[in-house]
């Protein structure tokens, strides 16, 4: 990343899990392939040409996705600093949160099926804005873990009301 | 002339609180919301179709309507008074408890340092029969708040004077019963001659800021979006019937203008009588026409102030201030008379609104940082403002993007027809955000975003220069930090 970058900061930020891309084409996949299997299928039992147009635009949608998918995890990052987190992510609409330790009301650690199966979990950060969207998803549950505990440790130290 | 009331007997020695009952009149109070919620209902139905409505009610049908009503009455009547029995209260040096609910019971415990506010409600027929709601804002959003309803109107003030002087950190005079104090008498053992204020929960001293003279409230709601719609609807229907139209289609029309008529009686009766008053315990407001409402909101739980403007209200120069409070999450309408610190101020009357917030703004001179804020354009009043290309996102109003950094808080403005300051202690701050679109990403701008406790202001300033905003958001985390560290107790009155 260049330094010009103002989402930068100059910080060691951590990338999440790759695992994170996998599980989420999985998601859109479950969704594409039967729709996609069942515009092929109208189109050879009807005949009629100009339906192959649908599931030619639901292969380009899903090749798009699988392009843009995996560079979208590689822009999420997190980086810890002595007093706070920060979290960044998106690549078009480029987006940065800074949350201070000692504003989380609580941490949330949660992984559903499909996320246990890729070995990832999500973290959530709560503060009394209901308007922080502090979350990482794409952990390993291990660091998952990790974080969990040293955002409540950090929190507890550094705790201030509201 | 109050008698505290009565300890529950059978009670007394459960968990070692005493716990007292709501006022016995509560249960017809409460019934009769069930009444008029089912008449409401009627109305809105009856509304949609005028004509139908009639042919019900014409003939026997009134009759059947008033049984319905009657016996609506009687059931709302005698489920309150079940509720009511099991509903208690109880309050100790540093909680309150209330324990309430029938088939599911339920025993809330609000922490006293916890309190972000402290109201007195007096519904029209409570205020009639001399009753009040004491309601307890707590921040844990929607639901939260802990009810007592319905206690004496003496009562409800003592027992708030008493809430409040617990939750400042004030001690209970060892010897003294809860009673007798929460009565107003003053303690017979004289305790520690000068700490505490003599009688030591007596109601602190206040005084009135700011009133809202009623002919400027009639004028702002005349001036109001609303009535613009209500002039258009007249227009309407006025061309409609001069081309011919039937009458019965002015019917249709008919629902829109009793909501908005609706929305005129919500404003005028939450800002009716407004008045601003300071005390040691925080701010104290008191409003409303049938419904009187008194808030108090101690130091240091306001979250963020905005002033605005409407467009309608340009050339009149009146302002609305609103604040976040975090217990004040709730529902639509209440937060829309709660978190209002002024309905409709003048320039100087703003300002001193903010001030009974933020009585030290942190720089020399507030005023002119402050008119910058509501007027200024560009640097002015040092205000670090978007860069000429953001005109290219925002053609009308780029100008007005601004931001101003002082030694106490952040003062974000924008909009240049409804304008608007946004002031947020940096004590205060919750999280921060920087965002940017792909065309601010070309235009090298990026917006800023301080995130506070839900309510009617959502600080941001727009289309700040991109390094100029990562250099905001970075320097703001550790101010908020620093703010945060030399910010005074929770328990205001304990000192720092």
């Amino acid at each position: 990343m260049a330094s010009d970058d103002p989402f930068d900061l100059d910080l060691a930020w951590t990338p999440v899990s790759t695992r994170l891309a996998a599980a989420r084409l999985t998601v859109l996949a479950c969704w594409l392939v039967p729709l996609i299997a069942g515009g092929v299928l109208l189109a050879a039992l009807t005949g009629v040409v100009g339906l192959w147009a649908i599931p030619a635009v639901l292969v380009a949608l899903g090749g798009w996705v699988t392009w843009l998918v995996p560079r979208q995890v590689a822009a999420m990052r997190y980086a810890e600093r002595e007093d706070d987190l920060l979290i960044r992510r998106g690549i078009m609409f480029r987006s940065l949160v800074v949350v201070p330790y000692g504003r989380m009301q609580y941490v949330d650690v949660s992984a559903g099926p499909l996320d246990r199966r890729f070995g990832i979990a999500k973290v959530q950060l709560h503060t009394a804005a209901s308007s922080t969207d502090a979350t990482i998803s794409g952990l390993p549950p291990a660091e998952a873990a990790r974080l969990r505990d040293r955002l409540a440790s950090r929190g507890e130290a550094r705790l201030a009301g509201l | 002339m109050s008698q505290p009331a009565p300890v529950v007997p059978e009670l007394a020695g459960e968990d070692g609180y005493a716990w007292q009952r709501m006022h016995p009149v509560t249960p017809l109070l409460k019934g009769w919301k069930i009444v008029a919620a089912v008449l409401v209902v009627g109305f809105a139905q009856a509304g949609d179709d005028l004509r139908q409505a009639a042919e019900l009610l014409g003939g026997s049908g009134w009759l059947v309507a008033l049984g319905v009503l009657a016996a609506v009455a009687l059931v709302g009547v005698v489920w309150s008074l079940i509720a009511w029995r099991a509903t208690r209260f109880a309050v100790t040096d540093d909680a309150v408890h209330l324990r309430q609910g029938v088939v599911f019971r339920q025993q809330r415990q609000a922490r006293l340092d916890r309190i972000q506010a402290v109201d007195v409600v007096q519904p029209l027929l409570a205020r009639l029969v001399g009753l009040a709601e004491l309601r307890l804002e707590v921040a844990g959003g929607s639901g939260s708040r802990v009810s007592l309803a319905f206690l004496r109107e003496p009562e409800a003030l003592a027992l708030r004077a008493e809430l409040l002087a617990l939750a400042a950190g004030i001690r209970r005079p060892a010897a003294a019963p809860v009673a007798a104090t929460a009565a107003g008498a003053a303690p017979a053992v004289p305790l520690e001659p000068v700490a505490a204020p003599a009688p030591a929960f007596e109601t602190a001293p206040e005084r009135v800021v700011y009133e809202v003279p009623m002919p400027r409230l009639l004028m702002s709601i005349a001036l109001s979006g609303g009535t613009v719609s209500l002039v258009l609807v007249g227009v309407g229907i006025a061309v409609a019937s001069a081309l011919g139209a039937p009458i019965e289609a002015t019917f249709s029309v008919l629902p829109m203008v009793f909501g908005l008529v609706g929305l005129f009686w919500t404003r005028l009766n939450g800002a009716a009588t407004f008045r601003a008053a300071t005390s040691p315990d925080g701010i104290r407001l008191r409003h409303g026409l049938t419904e009187a409402r008194s808030q108090t909101l101690p130091p240091g739980r306001i979250q963020a102030v905005s002033i605005s403007r409407p467009l309608l209200w340009a050339r009149k120069d009146w302002w609305r201030v609103h604040v976040n409070v975090a217990g004040y999450a709730g529902e639509g309408s209440q937060r829309e008379t709660e978190t209002v610190l002024h309905p409709v101020a003048t320039r100087e009357e703003a300002m001193t609104a903010l001030w009974l917030v933020l009585p030290d703004l942190g720089v020399d001179d507030p005023v002119a940082a402050l008119t910058a804020g509501l007027d200024g354009v560009g640097d002015e009043g040092g205000y670090t403002a978007a860069p000429r290309r953001a005109r290219w996102v925002d053609p009308v109003g780029w100008r007005r993007h601004g931001v101003l950094v002082t030694e106490r808080a952040l003062l974000l403005r924008r909009g240049r027809f409804w304008r608007r300051l946004d002031v947020v202690p940096h004590e205060r701050t919750q999280s921060l955000g920087m965002a940017q679109g792909p065309i601010q990403r070309w235009l090298r701008v990026a917006s800023v975003v301080a995130h506070s406790t839900p309510g009617p202001v959502a600080p941001r300033v727009e289309h700040l220069d991109q390094a100029v905003a990562a250099r905001l958001l970075d320097e703001q985390a550790a101010r908020a930090r620093q703010a945060r560290r030399s910010a005074g107790p929770e328990q205001w009155m304990k000192g720092s």
